[in-house]
């Protein structure tokens, strides 16, 4: 890292350092920069498309940051996404609090709930961690549905009040998840060069060399989780915002399960860039199946297997290209 | 007799494992400003005495105190932030992290900047990552892995991996020093190197503790030696001791009997 400098304006390189900036972000950078002017050159349903999209890069970064750093896979996440899903919802319908009020809830939620439910799992690990997670995933319809005063049941809520008055709703749908997502990625960023960071990798690779260096593993358990739930918390409530709608078909197993299908396909990677890649196997992948009939699943799987396949061997086909290069 | 204060003391240590005795109630002192051997067979316990040493283990009886402080019931995380360190007998590096950052994580205990601090751009968070880092330079530096820095631990060979090791156990200068074969997988050159850093690294505040199977080492750099075998100590002195007591002859030569 310290052999590419990098001079940003007033960044010095310790800024730089911590920001994470390398030749990859700063593709990060031009590809922000390039959502951030695409809805001058498209509109309509690509605009809530994406903005959805951008909703649920979030959560595959919510999923993927649990591999990473707590080398754990969650097949439940939709719990932490539904409660920030109805943070949002409910402050909107019933309150009439925008985005800016119902973020931070969301938020504060989806990091308490992720380190409630960690603290009594802190000694799962592996199947047994996935399959608990599950049952949070498997409760989640049913207690929105039993909840109907406050999250409108089967029916769901609907979303409406915006950020900023006076702004087309369809931008503010699409810009809002766009720098939540941004922020995201930014956050994790930090994280990755943080102390905590450092620590939380350490102790998923060797919990006792974390033990004996000052790192509790429980605290690195109940950190990720509260990350991880926090993130997906913010997934939910941009989900809510960018969709416009929430209800308990949002939020079920198999919206689990989609989430880690796109952590799976991102590669766990927690870059913008990844991230999308996540979001639209999510979102668009099945937009542009959705022509296919009865052949949807099967072309879904296929398109599933094809990114895996092409992540396991890109690798050495930039090997084989770079040797090819190196001999000529 | 001298007084010593800084010592780590183990009384009665006893540790067993589904009736096996590992360890048989052993008494030790490993005083400050010393370097301590600890030598036996393999499977003689000496691993075990660290982990009991460090609070991955229990012990069934037995104290263990530091400076006159008891440490019994203390994780080691908690032990860790007393100073209290050690490497591992199996190199337990992240390979997500680059060989500096393996070496940060050593002086972490000593930092304490919140979470917000890692999501935000602070100066109190940049100020405690350019320290660590400075730490971590400094002791790659001390061991001659300054140009490894930037590498992942897969990019290294196993003696130096060893090292790397040693830098994140002395990195936050810690109180006590427990290194379990720190020269395992060392060449001739890098073994001469470790035992001259080891004898540098002496101070007297430090309690320096070294498992090693390698005897040229332990004899060149210990002031003390105990020998384990079976759980148990069957001898305790210099290593001009050591080497001239008979039980440890006949464990590490064996006997006619044999």
């Amino acid at each position: 890292m310290s052999d590419h400098p990098v001079t940003l304006g007033r960044f010095d390189a310790e800024e730089a350092r911590l920001a994470g900036l390398k030749p990859a972000d700063l593709l990060s950078l031009g590809l922000a920069a390039a959502l951030i002017l695409l809805p001058l050159l498209v509109g309509g349903s690509w605009i809530f498309a994406l903005g959805v999209c951008f909703a649920n890069s979030i959560g595959v970064l919510a999923v993927s940051v649990l591999v990473r750093y707590g080398g754990e896979v969650s097949i439940g996440h939709s719990f932490f996404a539904a409660v920030g899903a109805y943070s949002v919802a409910v402050l909107d319908t019933r309150f009439g609090l925008s985005l800016l009020a119902s973020l931070p809830l969301a938020l504060a939620l989806g990091v308490v709930s992720g380190v409630a439910f960690a603290w009594p799992s802190r000694k799962l690990s592996g199947i047994y961690l996935a399959v608990s997670t599950m049952a949070l995933a498997l409760a989640v319809p049913e207690l929105i549905n039993n909840a109907d005063g406050l999250t409108g049941g089967y029916e769901g809520l609907y979303v409406s009040q915006p950020v900023i008055p006076g702004i087309a709703m369809s931008l503010q749908r699409y810009y809002a998840a766009l720098i939540v997502l941004v922020a995201v990625v930014y956050g994790l960023a930090r994280l990755r060069h943080s102390r905590q960071g450092l620590q939380l990798l350490l102790a998923k690779a060797h919990p006792a060399a974390a033990d004996a260096f000052g790192t509790r593993r429980v605290w690195a358990r109940v950190a990720v989780m509260g990350i991880s739930g926090g993130i997906a918390a913010l997934c939910g409530a941009m989900l809510g915002f960018a969709g416009s709608t929430v209800s308990p078909s949002g939020f079920t197993l198999w919206s689990s399960i989609f989430l880690l299908v796109g952590s799976v396909v991102s590669f766990y990677g927690l870059s913008l860039p990844r991230a999308l890649v996540g979001g639209a196997f999510l979102t668009l992948v099945p937009q542009f199946l959705s022509a296919s009939g009865a052949w949807i699943p099967v072309l879904y799987g296929l398109a599933l297997l094809g990114m895996i396949l092409l992540g396991h061997y890109l690798p050495r086909l930039r090997a084989m290209i770079a040797d090819r290069k190196g001999g000529v | 007799m001298d007084v010593v204060t800084n010592a780590l003391k183990g009384e009665g240590i006893a540790l067993s494992f589904g009736g096996i005795e590992v360890l048989k109630g052993l008494d030790v002192e490993f005083r400050a400003g010393e370097i301590t051997g600890l030598i036996g067979p393999n499977g003689a316990g000496k691993t075990s005495l660290f982990n009991c040493l460090t609070g991955a283990y229990a012990p069934q009886k037995g104290t263990i105190t530091y400076a006159g402080q008891s440490l019994d019931g203390l994780p080691p995380a908690a032990r860790a932030s007393r100073g209290i360190v050690r490497s591992f007998q199996h190199v337990a590096l992240s390979p997500d992290l680059t060989v500096l950052e393996n070496v940060m994580i050593g002086v972490a205990r000593n930092h304490h900047a919140g979470w917000q601090h890692v999501f935000l751009p602070t100066r109190r968070g940049r100020e405690e990552m350019a320290r660590m880092r400075a730490d971590a330079e400094q002791a790659l530096a001390e061991l001659g892995l300054a140009g490894a820095a930037d590498k992942l631990p897969a990019e290294l060979p196993p003696g130096m991996l060893r090292l790397v090791e040693i830098a994140r156990a002395i990195v936050g200068r810690p109180q006590v020093l427990l290194l379990d074969e720190p020269a395992a997988g060392l060449n001739n050159a890098e073994t001469r190197d470790l035992m001259r850093s080891l004898k540098s690294l002496c101070s007297p505040d430090l309690v320096m503790v070294v498992v090693e199977h390698d005897m040229d080492l332990v004899m060149s750099i210990c002031d003390r030696i105990y020998v384990l075998n079976f759980g148990a100590f069957v001898a305790c002195g210099t290593p001009q001791q050591v080497r001239q007591d008979e039980d440890v002859v006949r464990i590490y030569l064996g006997s006619d009997d044999d």
